[in-house]
């Protein structure tokens, strides 16, 4: 390279202009240049606060002051002394684990029902779907009118069929269950990913299995699921870790209550955080969120693997 | 055998019908008592058993409601922010999206799976030290923290760019460099016209994302009143220090997700099919 441009030594000036236009048009420069705001927002937003968020959660940080190098005492206080932490942890996993399969079978279910091209479907569709295009604020504060124990519409229904009222939000054996209704509510979202998922299931399957004789059930869980399990399998993952992440239902509607049941991890984090301060604490916390999400993530992963049909493979 | 065979497909078709309309009753029925109620007067909220047809229409109750939420100066707030968020969303993704997809520079693979990693950390890992950083540089009370990532290429989006741009000929680019155009003219005049699916793709889902965000809103301006997003003055206005009327709150809800529903109805299969519409009608 640089016998080259010794030998262009008598043509400095007109030679210096093209390498720089050839640097400049290389494939090099040009892919850096476009790539700007990858090379400013990921480093900022993402490797910076992880790395502090690791570093920290092995600190003592008010916010104020600069973080104090501790060791494992966050991890230790949390998982020894901490008296919400593990009831958060408990209930947070009752509440996705207990979700994400009801969710995957009513929207497979909605999804079925709904596959067949009969009259006025599209209006049925919109129908299931309108609970999932209106936002989560705005969900949440009509489902906690619905709940009210005094206006609300499931006690007014309740006491007019003669039972006893239900204490939705105010109720801590309750509580988990009637946040899940309104999950199963906006179970629309899921519905329309199967739908369309069903729509790709190749009809001459459906053909073959009819020459042989199949019956509705064996086609379905045969032909049906094998085929789309690819989508239940990301639907599985997708939906664990969202419910792991519940926040608004506690922030908006409970602030975790009754008496902590309600108080996901992700809103624990916050309060220790933004309301008692303890920045290090809070790092360590999300930490551990992140481990046991990353956990699941990989079994979740690891155990539809031999289920999930690729049709490439 | 044919007229049997009919017979019970017509049974399954009514079966069908059946359940579809006992299944849609439970999807309605909130959104029926949340406009009943908004437009009873207060005394009719308190009724059992409950009242499905007020007695009297009360459309005051929606100006009402505007007038406690200051609705249209949070209205507003939202769509400004939507606006420069959609903007960015769309200019910074584009650009990382044509570079992955286009250029093959050093490190392009590493960058990539980079992008595709960082779309796995919770948000909450990282929302404390981001907290600091804008406090830090003196953004806690402006919407910055909600516009500036936007701007900065979304992973997820970034992603999805990426995966549209690769499915676009490179015989375009080419024909487009042979006629004498640079990088930045065949990104604006062949590439981005060929992604409108594409793009009104993040227009609608970054729309959708800034009106539904409220911890973004929680954590850098609650402490700003006339700096709220919709989503946070709807969220709060039930917990201020005097209590709201139920029907003027569901009044005001409804004027929140009003926008979203209107635009869902006119870009019904963004919605429903969501990537799938965006496939379905792109380059092939």
């Amino acid at each position: 390279m640089s016998e080259i441009a010794n030998s262009a030594a008598p043509l400095p000036k007109k030679k210096k202009k093209k390498s720089f236009q050839r640097i400049f048009n290389s494939d090099n420069f040009q892919g850096y240049l476009f790539m700007i705001p990858t090379l400013i927002g990921l480093p900022l937003f993402c490797i910076y606060p992880l790395v502090t968020s690791l570093y920290c959660a092995f600190c003592d940080w008010d916010g104020i002051n600069a973080p104090v190098w501790k060791g494992i005492k966050n991890f230790r206080w949390i998982l020894v002394k901490d008296p919400v932490f593990k009831q958060s942890l408990v209930r947070t996993l009752e509440y996705a684990l207990i979700n994400v399969p009801i969710m995957l079978i009513l929207g497979l279910a909605l999804a079925v029902l709904l596959s067949k091209k009969v009259r006025g479907i599209k209006i049925f569709r919109v129908l299931y779907y309108l609970p999932t295009i209106i936002p989560g604020v705005a969900t949440l504060v009509l489902w906690q009118f619905m709940f009210k124990s005094d206006v609300g519409l499931l006690n007014g229904l309740l006491r007019q069929i003669g039972l006893q009222p239900v204490g939705w939000l105010t109720d801590e054996k309750v509580v988990l269950f009637s946040l899940s209704i309104i999950r199963w509510w906006t179970v629309g979202g899921a519905m329309m990913v199967f739908l369309s998922g069903l729509q790709s299931v190749p009809g001459d399957l459906y053909e073959a299995a009819d020459l042989d004789g199949a019956g509705g059930w064996q086609k379905f869980r045969h032909i049906t699921i094998p085929v789309i399990s690819p989508i239940l399998s990301l639907q599985l993952i997708t939906g664990l870790i969202g419910g792991l992440q519940a926040f608004n239902e506690a922030s908006i509607m409970t602030g975790g209550g009754p008496n902590n049941a309600s108080r996901f991890i992700n809103y624990d984090i916050y309060l220790t955080a933004f309301n008692s301060s303890k920045y290090g604490r809070a790092c360590a916390e999300a930490w551990i969120l992140f481990i046991i999400i990353a956990i699941l993530t990989v079994i979740v992963f690891k155990s539809t693997d031999a289920y999930v049909y690729y049709e490439n493979e | 055998m044919t007229t049997s065979m009919k017979a019970a497909e017509r049974r399954n078709v009514i079966i069908r019908y059946i359940l579809i309309l006992i299944f849609a009753i439970p999807m309605l029925m909130p959104v029926l008592w949340m406009l009943t109620t908004a437009l009873k007067d207060n005394a009719a909220v308190f009724k059992t058993p409950p009242q499905w047809i007020p007695e009297s229409f009360q459309w005051v109750n929606f100006k009402t409601a505007i007038e406690s939420s200051a609705f249209f100066k949070r209205f507003g707030n939202t769509l400004f922010i939507a606006a420069l968020c959609i903007c960015g969303s769309v200019f910074s993704n584009m650009c990382v999206g044509y570079a992955l997809a286009r250029f093959h520079f050093k490190g392009r693979k590493l960058w990539f799976y980079l992008i595709i990693a960082s779309m796995m950390i919770p948000g909450m890992v990282t929302v404390v030290p981001m907290f600091r950083f804008w406090t830090a540089i003196g953004a806690y009370g402006t919407w910055l923290p909600m516009i500036i990532p936007a701007w900065l290429a979304a992973p997820f989006n970034t992603y999805l760019t990426k995966q549209f741009l690769s499915t676009i000929p490179r015989s375009y680019d080419e024909a487009a460099r042979i006629d004498g155009a640079n990088n930045l003219m065949i990104l604006m005049r062949v590439i981005a016209p060929l992604s409108k699916p594409l793009i009104a793709y993040m227009t609608i889902a970054t729309f959708q994302g800034v009106w539904n965000d409220y911890m973004n809103p929680l954590l850098y301006v609650i402490s700003k009143p006339d700096k709220w997003t919709l989503s946070l003055a709807i969220a709060r206005l039930g917990s201020g220090t005097y209590g709201i009327e139920w029907n003027i709150y569901m009044a005001a809800d409804i004027l929140y997700f009003m926008p979203i529903l209107i635009i869902f109805f006119f870009f019904q299969d963004y919605f429903m099919e969501g990537l799938g519409a965006m496939t379905a009608s792109g380059v092939k």
